[in-house]
C-alpha cells in the first residue's frame, strides 16, 4: 500500500506539471497538443546538458531555455501565421519525439537511451519500511510540485495577469477592447507553459529516473492534456486529476506485479482515457461550462477545416 | 480556381520549406545530405523492390488519409485514425484466428467486414458524442486512439498472443497463409484493385454526389447548411462512419496483407501521417493519393537508409513534425485583425 502510494507521487509529479502548462495554454484558448513533444524534450536536453557540463541545475536551465523557445515558435505558427493549432500542436510533437530520438543518435551516437549520473537531489532517503516509504526517495521537483500549483493557483485566479488570460481565452473581442492584446498573452502563456513542460520532462529523466529513453514520456504529455480537461482546467483540478491518473499508473504496475490474472494491466490503463471521454461528455452537457475557453479556440482554429 | 492554385503553391512551398529545416538539422549533425537524398531516392524507387515498398507504405497511408478527408470536407476534426486502425486490424485478427478452419474467401471478406464494421464503430462513438451533444471530437478521437492502442496491446500480449514468441514485443499469432492477400511485400493485384477502387468510389462520393456536396456544405458553414434543410447530426455521423470504415479497412489490408500477424504498437505514426497526408494533399482525393506515394516512399526510404548511412530512423518522424507543424500556415497578404468567432452554440 505504502509502496502503491509513493508511486503514485512519482508517476504524478511530472504529470501534475505538465497538466499545470496545459491550464496555461488551455486558459487562453489553446488546445496544446505540443506538451508530450516539450516535455519530451525537456527530458532530453535537461539530460543532454547535464551530462555535459556536470550540473543539473544548468541541465534543467538549458531545457526550460529550450522548451520556451520552441513554445515561442509554436505561438509564432499558429499566431501570426495562422497555422491550425491541433495540426501544429501534433506535429510539435513529433518534432519533439523524432528530434530527441535523433539527436540521441546524432550528437551522442546511442540508440534507445542514456544514462546518467547528474540526476535531481532527493531530500528524503533511506527509509525502507513503514509509512515513511511515501515520502521518501522523491526528488526536490516532487517536493516542489505542490508549490509550483499554489503558485500558478494564484496567478491563474488571483492575479489581474490570470483574469485578462481568462478573458483572451474566454472572449478575445472583449478582451480586445478592453485593451488586451490577445496575442501577446497567449505567447506569455505558452512560454509559462513550455517551461513547465521542461520542469516535467527533466522529473521523469533526471528526477524519478537516471536515464533518457527515446519516447520515455510514452503518451504522458497527452495525459496531462487529458488531465486538463478532466480537472475542468482549474489549476488544482488538474493536479488532483494529475493524481489521480498517477494513482491509475501505479495500480496498473502494480496490478502488472500481482493481480494480472483477474485484471489485465490494459484495461487500468484505459481508465484516464475512458474517462475523459465521459468528463468531456458531460462537461458539454453543461454547455455554459464547455464554452469556456472555446472562443479563443475558436479564433485560432482554422475554419476552412 | 485561382483560390485552389493558391492553396497548391503555398502548400508546395510549406513542405519543401520543411524538407529544408529537417535537412537543415542533418547537416548540422555531420550527416551527408547529399547522401541522405540519394539513399532516400534509391529506397523510395531505384532499388531492388522499394518501388514495391513505397506502394506498400502508402496503401494505409491512403485508406486511412482518405478517411481523414471525408471528416475534414464535413468538418469534422477526425484525428483518430490510428485507434480505428487498430480496432480494424484487432477485428480481421479475431475473425481470421477465430475461424481458423474455414473457406479462406469467405474468411477474408468476414474479417474485412468485421474490420470495418469496428472501425466505424470506434468513430462512430466519438461521432455521436459530437453531433448529438456537441462533445469536441478532437479529444474524444485522440482518447479513443490510446484506447485502440491498448485494446490492440491487450490483444497481442493476451488471448492472442503467440506462446512461442520470443521477440521483445508481443505479437499475435500468424493467421493461417491461405488467408492473406499478399505476400510479404504488400503488395498484390487485388490489394491494387481494392484500393483503387476505394479511392474511385470516395471521389466520386465527394465531387460526383448531392451527399459530397452536403458534406463540403456541412464542413464551411454548418449553421448555414441547417438553415438550408439539411440533417447536419445524419451527415455528421456518416461522415464519421465513412471515416472510421476506411480506417478500419486500413486495418484488414494490413492483417490480411502484408502484416500476417499483430505486433504490439506495430505503425505507430500511421494515424498521425495519414492526416499530414490529408493536408498535404489539400483535403482533395487524388492530391491525397499522391500525398500518400510520397510519404509511403519516404517511409520505405527510412527503411532503406541504414544500408548506406547511419542516420537515425526518427529523422523520419521530425520530418513528419515539421510538415504538420508547417502545413496548415496560411500566407496573408497583409496582417488584418480577424473579426472574432463567435462559437456556434452562441450564434443559435
Amino acid at each position: 500500500m505504502e509502496q502503491i502510494l509513493a508511486t503514485t507521487l512519482r508517476s504524478a509529479a511530472p504529470l501534475v506539471l505538465v497538466a499545470t502548462a496545459g491550464v496555461f495554454a488551455f486558459r487562453a484558448g489553446i488546445f496544446h497538443l505540443g506538451l508530450e513533444g516539450l516535455m519530451i524534450t525537456g527530458a532530453f536536453t535537461t539530460v543532454a546538458v547535464g551530462e555535459a557540463t556536470g550540473s543539473v541545475e544548468l541541465g534543467i536551465l538549458a531545457a526550460v531555455g529550450a522548451c520556451m523557445a520552441l513554445s515561442a515558435v509554436y505561438w509564432w505558427v499558429i499566431g501570426p501565421l495562422g497555422a491550425n493549432v491541433i495540426i501544429a500542436g501534433l506535429g510539435l510533437t513529433s518534432i519533439g519525439l523524432g528530434g530527441t530520438a535523433f539527436a540521441l543518435g546524432a550528437i551522442f551516437d546511442l540508440r534507445g537511451s542514456m544514462f546518467t549520473d547528474v540526476v535531481l537531489p532527493r531530500p528524503v532517503r533511506g527509509i525502507t519500511s513503514g509509512p515513511g516509504v511515501i515520502i521518501a526517495e522523491h526528488s526536490i521537483l516532487v517536493w516542489l510540485t505542490p508549490l509550483i500549483v499554489l503558485a500558478a493557483w494564484v496567478v491563474l485566479r488571483r492575479s489581474r495577469f490570470g483574469l485578462r488570460l481568462a478573458a483572451v481565452g474566454e472572449y478575445p473581442f472583449a478582451a480586445r477592447t478592453a485593451g488586451v492584446n490577445p496575442s501577446v498573452m497567449r505567447l506569455k502563456a505558452l512560454l509559462i507553459a513550455g517551461a513547465l513542460c521542461a520542469l516535467g520532462g527533466a522529473e521523469l529523466s533526471v528526477g524519478a529516473l537516471h536515464n533518457f529513453t527515446e519516447n520515455m514520456t510514452n503518451g504522458r504529455g497527452f495525459i496531462a492534456f487529458v488531465a486538463v480537461i478532466f480537472g475542468a482546467w482549474h489549476p488544482i483540478g488538474a493536479a488532483l486529476a494529475g493524481l489521480f491518473f498517477g494513482l491509475a499508473d501505479a495500480i496498473g504496475i502494480q496490478s502488472q506485479i500481482n493481480i494480472t490474472e483477474r485484471v489485465p494491466r490494459e484495461f487500468v490503463l484505459m481508465i484516464p482515457f475512458v474517462l475523459t471521454i465521459f468528463a468531456v461528455w458531460v462537461g458539454g452537457l453543461w454547455r455554459r461550462r464547455s464554452l469556456e475557453a472555446e472562443a479563443g479556440y475558436a479564433e485560432l482554429r482554422e475554419p476552412d477545416y | 480556381m485561382t483560390g485552389g492554385l493558391q492553396r497548391l503553391a503555398s502548400t508546395i512551398v510549406l513542405v519543401g520549406f520543411s524538407f529544408l529545416l529537417t535537412a537543415l538539422v542533418l547537416w548540422t549533425s555531420g550527416y551527408g545530405v547529399g547522401d541522405v537524398f540519394s539513399g532516400t531516392i534509391q529506397g523510395a524507387i531505384t532499388a531492388t523492390g522499394a518501388a514495391t515498398s513505397t506502394v506498400r507504405w502508402a496503401i494505409p497511408l491512403l485508406l486511412i488519409g482518405l478517411g481523414v478527408v471525408i471528416g475534414f470536407r464535413a468538418g469534422f476534426f477526425n484525428i483518430g485514425g490510428q485507434g480505428q486502425f487498430y480496432m480494424g486490424a484487432c477485428a480481421a485478427l479475431v475473425v481470421s484466428l477465430g475461424w481458423r478452419g474455414g473457406p479462406a474467401t469467405l474468411v477474408i471478406l468476414c474479417g474485412t467486414a468485421a474490420a470495418i464494421i469496428a472501425g466505424s464503430a470506434w468513430s462512430l462513438l466519438p461521432g455521436y458524442l459530437r453531433v448529438r451533444f456537441g462533445t469536441d471530437e478532437v479529444l474524444t478521437t485522440l482518447m479513443m486512439n490510446f484506447i485502440g492502442a491498448l485494446v490492440l496491446q491487450y490483444l497481442t500480449a493476451g488471448p492472442m498472443r503467440n506462446p512461442s514468441g520470443t521477440g521483445q514485443t508481443a505479437a499475435s499469432e500468424r493467421i493461417p497463409e491461405a488467408f492473406r492477400i499478399t505476400d510479404s511485400s504488400g503488395v498484390s493485384a487485388t490489394v491494387l484493385l481494392l484500393v483503387g477502387g476505394v479511392a474511385v468510389l470516395v471521389w466520386l462520393l465527394l465531387e460526383r454526389t448531392r451527399f459530397g456536396l452536403t458534406m463540403t456544405l456541412v464542413g464551411r458553414n454548418p449553421t448555414m447548411a441547417r438553415w438550408q434543410g439539411i440533417d447536419v447530426r445524419r451527415v455528421g455521423l456518416v461522415t464519421f462512419g465513412l471515416s472510421g470504415a476506411l480506417a478500419g479497412l486500413a486495418g484488414a489490408v494490413e492483417l490480411h496483407g502484408p502484416g500476417a500477424r499483430l505486433v504490439t504498437g506495430f505503425s505507430p505514426e500511421v494515424g498521425f501521417t495519414a492526416v499530414v497526408v490529408a493536408l498535404v494533399g489539400l483535403l482533395s482525393v487524388w492530391g491525397t493519393v499522391v500525398a500518400a506515394i510520397f510519404f509511403g516512399g519516404l517511409q520505405s526510404a527510412i527503411l532503406f537508409l541504414p544500408i548506406v548511412t547511419d542516420l537515425p530512423p526518427p529523422a523520419l518522424v521530425l520530418l513528419h513534425g515539421m510538415v504538420a507543424f508547417l502545413v496548415t500556415v496560411k500566407f496573408r497578404s497583409a496582417r488584418r485583425r480577424r473579426a472574432p468567432l463567435v462559437p456556434e452554440a452562441l450564434a443559435d
